[in-house]
């Protein structure tokens, strides 16, 4: 019963605790700031672009993508150290195992919050892409396409996010979960972009994008699009039965 | 199984860390209703205890039971019955003290007028604006205790809850909680290391040192087994520290 009502109100509660902790500034930043670099490209040297054959939107991610990845999961990966700051620095956490609902749900509290804040951050990223698409390219058809493509970006946050929050989780330290995820990121830099299995790290998914082959989408869904999206769900799954886990062990130390 | 009489039985309760045992098998018996005090030195395990008994730390061995529940298939219902204040104070520093309650009062489901009466009783209510980082020590101390108080659970177990007050602070603190169980019919768990301060808020007592039970009863109790035993008897401080001593030599002999 408690369970239930704090589901409901999970995500305000979580919510609620980032008052005055920078966390909703730094995504809105974060979301400006890297919904600006198309933009900027394409004002700058837009013959550079407008010259490419193909999808506008494909021609926008090829040119674009890597560094907006970069600076969602940074996002991600800052997000949850704050959040989880908040718990550790004033020993809130401990108060919160002392409460009667049940402790995972603050872990999903927090997720979700996170994924709407993100998916929020993705929403301006499309917008302003969207806009390069119309302005620069004068293609006015390309939201579906966008939409799809987006979501798909949402889709492989999704295990970098829920491996962020539990590094965090696990962390009491923030430096140490920050110094962790940086690690991992530059990581995922540096893995091949070809090799399918190693492009399933959770931090290299969210550079991962489909732009080339939405067309193709409405036929058949490529092989490589589904095997990714099906990682996604597993990887967060994953992560969520990591932390369930983890509450769990912890009371024996 | 568990005595109606007692609203929390601990039997046999262990924790181990690393090879040593922080608590070693005690049995503890908390009537309903009444103020029981936990009594012991820095180290003796009283923070553990209640750990455990919160399900913060889950037992090496042996078990407890609260109100008919056993931990850990209760683990919520238990909790449910309890307000709690361990250790150092616990709170969101970038909240207010008002909104630090607040997050707790949605967590139990209780009306918006329960945080206003948990910082009145506190004697919070003109700081409940100012964030939590910048209270003072007894400041965060009294929000923690108004945290617990929230809702008025029918079991407070507070650990060292007079840490870190003012003199007047611990005089005004020992009061209210020596008038919970009538005010709000609940029994209250509270520790400490001073026998004097225990003296005047418990109804009965526990003395752990190292781990271990050395003494459980009413202070008549403890008076009189200090007479059988021929400590000091004229301070109760003094009966105390005298059975830590004696306790403390023959673990010393026996190592
Ligand atoms: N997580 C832990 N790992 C290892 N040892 C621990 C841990 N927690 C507590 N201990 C040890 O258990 C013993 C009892 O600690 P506890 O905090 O229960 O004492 P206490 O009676 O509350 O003391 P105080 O009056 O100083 O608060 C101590 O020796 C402590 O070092
Ligand atoms: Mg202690």
């Amino acid at each position: 019963m408690t369970g239930s009502r704090h589901g409901k109100n999970g995500l305000y509660l979580e919510g609620k605790k980032l008052k005055r902790t920078g966390f909703y500034p730094a995504f809105l930043a974060g979301g400006l700031l890297s919904a600006a670099f198309p933009v900027i490209n394409l004002a700058v040297r837009p013959e550079s672009f407008l010259s490419l054959e193909g999808s506008p939107f494909h021609i926008l991610m090829q040119a674009n993508w890597q560094l907006m990845a970069m600076i969602n999961v940074l996002l991600v990966l800052t997000g949850a150290c704050i959040m989880y700051h908040t718990e550790h620095s004033g020993n809130a956490i401990l108060k919160m195992s002392s409460l009667p609902f049940r402790e995972g749900s603050l872990f999903l509290g927090k997720a979700l919050v996170m994924a709407s804040v993100c998916a929020v951050v993705l929403l301006i990223e499309a917008a302003s892409v969207l806009f390069c698409t119309i302005h620069w390219f004068g293609e006015e058809g390309m939201l579906p396409e966008v939409l799809i493509g987006f979501g798909f970006s949402f889709l492989m946050l999704l295990p970098a996010l829920l491996c962020s929050l539990l590094i965090a989780s696990v962390c009491k330290n923030m430096w140490v979960s920050l110094g962790i995820g940086v690690v991992c990121i530059f990581l995922a830099t540096m893995l091949p972009k070809d090799d399918f299995v190693l492009s399933l790290f959770p931090f290299a998914m969210p550079f991962q994008e489909i732009s080339g082959e939405i067309h193709k989408l409405l036929q058949q869904v490529p092989e490589t699009v589904w095997k990714l999206s099906a990682a996604a769900g597993a990887e967060s799954a994953l992560f969520i039965v990591l932390e369930f886990v983890f509450l769990k062990v912890r009371r024996w130390f | 199984m568990s005595n109606d009489r007692n609203i929390i039985e601990a039997h046999q309760l262990s924790r181990s860390y690393a090879g040593f045992r922080a608590v070693d098998r005690i049995d503890l018996h908390v009537p309903r209703g009444s103020v029981y005090g936990f009594l012991g030195p820095n180290g003796a395990g009283k923070s553990t205890t209640m750990k455990m008994l919160l399900g913060l730390t889950t037992p090496s061995e042996g078990y407890f039971v609260v109100d008919g529940k056993k931990n850990p298939e209760n683990r919520v219902e238990i909790l449910k019955e309890i307000g709690s204040l361990i250790e150092s104070p616990a709170f969101y520093g970038n909240l207010t003290g008002e909104e630090n309650l607040d997050i707790i009062r949605r967590i139990l489901g209780l009306p918006k007028s329960a945080v206003s009466q948990a910082l009145d009783l506190v004697g919070l209510t003109q700081y409940r604006r100012r964030l939590a980082r910048n209270y003072s020590l007894g400041m965060k101390q009294r929000l923690g205790l108004a945290g617990a108080l929230l809702g008025k659970p029918p079991i407070l177990i507070l650990d060292e809850p007079t840490n870190g007050l003012d003199p007047v602070g611990i005089h005004e603190i020992r009061a209210l909680i020596r008038s919970l169980p009538a005010q709000f019919d609940c029994t209250v768990l509270v520790s400490s290391h001073l026998l004097s301060e225990i003296e005047l808020m418990a109804d009965r007592i526990g003395i752990l040192n190292h781990g271990r039970i050395l003494f459980e009863g009413t202070l008549e109790d403890l008076k009189a087994y200090g007479l059988t035993q021929g400590y000091p008897t004229g301070n109760l401080e003094e009966v105390f520290l005298a059975m830590v001593n004696e306790d403390n030599g023959r673990r010393g002999m026996i190592r």
